[in-house]
């Protein structure tokens, strides 16, 4: 966290090789999070660029008393998602939850035997079918939850609603993937 | 407790936050709900899938494309753009080369005693390093030899040489000098030039020459007689 702060304080005063270490460690869970609210990679990587050229250009804005960068980098990706949603919700074709099956950017578990390696790579893809069906609401309370492993204190502060709200979001949500994923075993 | 209220406590249940008296009547019910206990299994799942789940890999080119659209190429510093004009050079037969260049222009200079400080044109005459290196040869010679000579081993051989030489050069003296016994052949007719011998032996050695020779007047009339009587 200081080691962020200082990084901080380092790119305001112009130093590019402490911008380009702030990138090469928060880098891997933005794209984590565009990836599970997109469901997309090409997409995910995109948006990416876009939220961190955002951050490069407003990094004057990020206060350290209102909270740490990585919450206040959050909040950035969130609303740049949500806008992003937003804007291409009506491109959006509503499919069946069949048709979002095959998204391989994930790795196979290591170790296990290839029975339950495609087992896992065949959850993995369910998951993500499944998260994809769920409500932007829901779906980024659940990413930072349990994909991202916030705290409800620092996932209210990102999404700006109240802790109740939130836990209201993640438990709604993962009663609905829990469905979801009932349904497609089925 | 209802099937609303259960699932509504489900997410808490799990992570450990109802109080005790709410956590019993959850588990209460689900004992006796399959319905309930079959959607607490389901989400109890759903978490541990999400826990699971590595996060996808970021493309390599991804971060290298960011930094292009922020800070723009990145512009070498200054320490590496030396590196990569030293980088050449660095390599050790190029550092050998140099080095021995160096070191034996340092000695030529040494040797032709040119002061780099009072650097001349006159420093730059092949016959001024000749003239130089000689004399700083002779310099050198002698120092050497001073130092061999100054050596306190040295010295006592040779005051020890120097006695002994002495010493021999007495008792054969002294042997040459009694009567009756052949006199040690002198180098120059007109007598022995080794300085070295005391005065009073020159002396005798003189006397007993010019007694040899007529008309000269000696100390002791018995021993002119005698030597007389003898030559006559």
């Amino acid at each position: 966290m200081e080691h962020d702060l200082d990084l901080v304080k380092r790119c305001l005063g112009g130093q590019n090789p402490a911008w380009e270490e702030l990138l090469r460690i928060h880098a891997r869970k933005v794209y984590s999070v565009c990836y599970r609210f997109t469901g997309r990679g090409s997409e995910a990587e995109d948006l990416t660029q876009e939220i961190f050229i955002k951050v490069f250009q407003t990094l004057e804005t990020y206060d350290a008393a209102q909270g740490t960068f990585s919450t206040w980098l959050n909040r950035v990706a969130r609303n740049h998602l949500v806008d992003h949603y937003r804007r291409t919700r009506k491109d959006r074709v509503t499919s069946s939850l069949e048709d979002e099956l095959g998204h391989l950017e994930e790795k196979p578990s290591a170790g296990a035997g290839p029975v339950a390696r495609v087992e896992a790579r065949e959850r993995k893809e369910m998951l993500q079918a499944a998260l994809d069906k769920l409500s932007p609401d829901m779906r980024e309370a659940v990413i930072l939850r349990d994909f991202q492993d916030l705290d409800y204190e620092e996932i209210a502060q990102v999404l700006g609603v109240p802790e109740g709200t939130v836990k209201s979001r993640i438990n709604r949500g993962r009663l609905e993937l829990a469905r979801l994923l009932k349904r497609m075993d089925s | 407790m209802t099937h609303l209220e259960l699932e509504n406590l489900v997410s808490e249940y799990l992570e450990g936050q109802l109080d005790v008296t709410r956590r019993l009547e959850f588990e209460a019910h689900v004992g006796t709900c399959p319905g309930c206990r079959e959607l607490l299994v389901g989400v109890r799942q759903v978490i541990e899938y999400c826990r699971e789940a590595e996060d996808p890999e970021l493309a390599p080119w991804l971060v290298a494309k960011i930094l292009l659209a922020t800070i723009g190429e990145r512009q070498p510093t200054l320490f590496e753009r030396l590196a990569g004009f030293l980088r050449p050079g660095l390599q050790a037969r190029v550092v050998y080369g140099v080095a021995m260049t160096v070191f034996s222009a340092s000695i030529i200079i040494n040797a032709a005693g040119i002061n780099l400080r009072q650097f001349t044109l006159a420093d730059l005459n092949p016959r001024t390093w000749v003239h130089r290196a000689d004399r700083t040869g002779h310099l050198l010679y002698a120092r050497a030899e001073k130092f061999y000579y100054d050596l306190r081993v040295v010295y006592e051989i040779e005051s020890r040489l120097r006695q002994l030489h002495q010493q021999s050069g007495q008792e054969s003296q002294g042997s040459s000098d009694q009567p009756g016994q052949p006199s040690k052949p002198d180098s120059a007719p007109g007598g022995s030039t080794d300085k070295k011998l005391p005065d009073d032996l020159q002396l005798a050695r003189l006397a007993g020459v010019a007694d040899s020779l007529p008309g000269l007047e000696g100390p002791s009339p018995d021993s002119v007689h005698g030597k007389r009587g003898t030559l006559q």
